[in-house]
Parts: structure tokens; C-alpha cells; sequence
């Protein structure tokens, strides 16, 4: 006699033993895989959310480049903006993202791998750019000068520089935007699509050679290791090495 | 009628000889003439809907090549009206990544449709932003023509959606 090997489920219709793979029941003719449809018909809801966050986010970083004095507590104001957007839609979405804030696997063999890469990546980024503006735009740009002229500018560099991009934008890039997009398109298109996203969101095309690897590294990574904390430490460590150099070619450290 | 014991009329999909409906379509196998029609009829009125959405889609397609050429022709009025030669590089390395940017956003829309449509809609609404921002005047030069990429790359992308889901239900890959 011939085995049987394949699973079989009650038709949600007609309760008759049906085959786990059919897409129609094969007595009543109903079509199987409610759940699917169901998510299927999430999919177009999820994309005008992903459209809500995009414009929240395009507008933020337009006002910020528009701003002409763009001065200290200018740059806290959108630092509060940015975090708050991320936090809301991170939070909005709270049952299918929470568990991203979880450390399943913790490895420090990993995370050391992690900062020792990411220093080293950023010194070298830091370099290339230098010569890049300076040889095509005949510009040097310095984060630094925005924070100088306060007492504990450096200190404040740190936190609104390294620490909080490293934070929100993880949760709402890597986060937020990146769960959403799985249920919608497959895993390749949605790393895609999150990178793409966060460099176009910089507003700042010559950074095209580094930002977008670096972004499509850190959703490979969030997408195999299933937490933000890798990628927050690796952004975390990349932006403090680029604070470190500045402040170091133009106060000291100290 | 030996045709009919293994594989369904409608789709081909295997099937065992006493199934009353096709487990792939959801044809009725053993049903009536008139049922058997009318599945089909409701079927063409699918494959229609489906046609009209892979239809939306190359029109989403066609319009990331659209704002390619667009570039192409901004790019040349820019060029000859700088004023002087660092504008002048400006807008040639500006327009080279643009361009370069919407063609590969184009040809990547056909393995990708939705990365691309959706990456080729952010960067076009990102471009008229800074404009914008930078020259309120040219948020209404060719305002009509904005607006119909716009919209066509928004249809686009839902339609890749909902072309997924009507070929779930078709069956059909």
C-alpha cells in the first residue's frame, strides 16, 4: 500500500481532509489560505503608512538643509523631532516589532568584530570624503563647527551625532521600515528598499559610494541576527570615530 | 475523457481523478456545463483585470525612463545657461547620477519592480522637494507633467501588489 506522506488539514469551508499545500478545497471548491488573503490585503495599508513615515522623514531633513543659521539647538529640535518619529512609528507597530529589541545570541566575539570593523571603515570613509569634497567641490565640511562655540559642544557632538542616529535611526530604518516592508515584499527587495531609503534621506549624493553599502551591511545584518543591537553598535561606533577625528583635528579630546 | 483524470482543464495543475474541484484554481471538475462556464467567465474577467494592472505597471516602468529623459533635457538647459564653470560642474555631476540613478531604477524594474518603483518615486519627490525649496517657482513648471509620474509609479506599485494577488488566485506564475 502507498504511503501517505503529505499533511493534511479541515477545509475552513466544508471541514472535508484536504491537502496542507491546496490553494482551493478539493470537495467544496472554497478557495483555503484565509490568512494569506489576509495578509495580502495589508500589504497596500502597510505601503501609505511606509508613504506617511517618508514624508515625516523627507520633511524633517528638507527644513533642516533649508535652515540657513543652523546652530546647536537647531540641530537638538530635529534630533528630538527625528527620535520622536521613530519612537512613534516603532511603537505604533509595537507587537510585530518589539522583539527586534531583543538580544537573542549575544555574541561578544561578534559585537568586537562589529566595532573593530566599523572603526576602521569609518577613518577610511572619513578620508575618502575629505578628498572627495576637497578635490571636486573645493570644500571642507565639519560637523564641529556647529557645536564649537558651546561650552560642552563635544560633549553634545556625541550625543547628537553618534548616539541618537545610531539609535532612532536603527529603530526607525532597520526597526520600523524594514518589518514593514517584509510583510509586503520578500527579504531581498525590502534590504533594498530600507537602504535605498536611508541614503536618499541624507540628502547627500556623494556619499553614494559608502552610505549605501554601509546601509545595505547593517539590514543584511539585522536580517540574519534578528536584533537593532548589532546595527546600532556598528552605526553607534562608525559616527563616534567620525566625532572622534573632528573634535581631535579641532580641539582636543579632553 | 482521459484529458480530464490528471491535470485541471483550466490550469493544469495535478489533480486526483475523484476531486470534485481543482485544488490549484478551484475549478469544478465534476461540476455542470453551466458551472464550468461560468467559472470560466469569471476567470477571463480576472485575466482581464490582470492584464490592465501588468499594464499599469509597464506604464510605472516606462515613466522611470521618462524622468531619465527629462533629466536628460534639464540637463542641457542648465548646462548652456550657467553662468560659470563650477555651476557648470554642478550640473553635470548632479544630472550624471540623476540620470544614471532613474535608467538603472528602470532596468532594475523588471526583475524588482516594487524596490525600484518605490526607490524611483522617493528619489523623484526628494529632487522637486530640494527644488522647491531652493526655487519656489519651479513647484509649478510643468506641474501637470509631475503629477502623472507621480500618480502612474503610485498605480505602478499597487499594482505589482495586487498582480501578485490575482495570480495566487489565477494560479498562474
Amino acid at each position: 500500500m502507498e504511503t501517505q506522506e503529505i499533511q493534511q488539514i479541515e477545509c475552513s469551508h466544508c471541514n472535508g481532509l484536504i491537502s496542507i499545500n491546496n490553494k482551493y478545497c478539493s470537495i467544496c471548491g472554497k478557495e483555503q489560505k484565509k490568512d494569506q488573503t489576509l495578509i495580502d490585503s495589508r500589504k497596500w495599508p502597510g505601503l501609505k503608512q511606509i508613504g506617511l513615515f517618508f514624508a515625516i522623514e523627507l520633511t524633517c531633513c528638507v527644513a533642516a538643509l533649508s535652515i540657513d543659521n543652523f546652530d546647536i539647538s537647531t540641530a537638538i529640535i530635529f534630533d528630538i523631532i527625528m527620535a520622536g518619529t521613530a519612537v512613534l512609528f516603532f511603537s505604533y507597530n509595537w507587537r510585530e516589532n518589539a522583539h527586534l529589541l531583543k538580544w537573542p545570541n549575544f555574541s561578544l566575539k561578534k559585537t568586537i568584530i562589529c566595532i573593530i570593523i566599523s572603526i576602521t571603515a569609518s577613518i577610511i570613509v572619513q578620508f575618502l570624503v575629505e578628498h572627495l569634497n576637497h578635490s571636486l567641490f573645493n570644500t571642507d565640511y565639519s560637523y564641529y563647527t556647529i557645536y564649537k562655540p558651546h561650552k560642552y559642544g563635544k560633549y553634545i557632538m556625541i550625543i547628537s551625532v553618534a548616539l541618537f542616529p545610531a539609535l532612532f535611526e536603527e529603530l526607525a530604518y532597520r526597526g520600523y521600515l524594514m518589518q514593514k516592508l517584509l510583510t509586503i515584499v520578500d527579504k531581498k527587495e525590502a534590504i533594498y528598499i530600507t537602504s535605498i531609503l536611508f541614503f536618499f534621506m541624507h540628502l547627500s549624493m556623494t556619499s553614494f559610494f559608502w552610505m549605501l553599502p554601509f546601509s545595505i551591511v547593517l539590514a543584511q545584518i539585522r536580517i540574519s541576527e534578528n536584533t537593532l543591537w548589532y546595527g546600532i553598535i556598528i552605526h553607534f561606533t562608525f559616527n563616534l570615530t567620525v566625532c572622534m577625528m573632528e573634535i581631535s583635528t579641532f580641539d582636543t579630546l579632553i | 475523457m482521459e484529458y480530464h483524470t490528471n491535470s485541471c482543464p483550466c490550469c493544469n495543475n495535478k489533480h486526483e481523478s475523484d476531486d470534485l474541484f481543482c485544488n490549484g484554481c478551484g475549478f469544478p471538475l465534476k461540476g455542470t456545463q453551466q458551472e464550468q462556464d461560468f467559472f470560466y467567465s469569471e476567470r477571463n474577467a480576472k485575466e482581464i483585470d490582470l492584464s490592465d494592472l501588468n499594464n499599469n505597471v509597464e506604464s510605472a516602468r516606462k515613466s522611470l525612463y521618462w524622468i531619465a529623459g527629462l533629466s536628460v533635457i534639464s540637463f542641457f538647459v542648465g548646462y548652456f545657461t550657467a553662468k560659470n564653470e563650477q555651476d557648470k560642474f554642478a550640473i553635470l555631476f548632479t544630472s550624471v547620477i540623476l540620470i544614471g540613478a532613474f535608467l538603472a531604477f528602470g532596468v532594475w524594474s523588471k526583475t524588482k519592480p516594487t524596490a525600484a518603483m518605490i526607490s524611483g518615486l522617493s528619489l523623484y519627490v526628494i529632487i522637486h522637494v530640494i527644488n522647491a525649496i531652493v526655487d519656489p517657482v519651479t513647484i509649478f513648471s510643468g506641474i501637470i507633467l509631475k503629477v502623472i509620474i507621480i500618480v502612474y509609479l503610485i498605480k505602478g506599485i499597487r499594482s505589482v501588489l495586487e498582480v501578485d494577488k490575482l495570480k495566487k488566485e489565477l494560479n498562474i506564475n
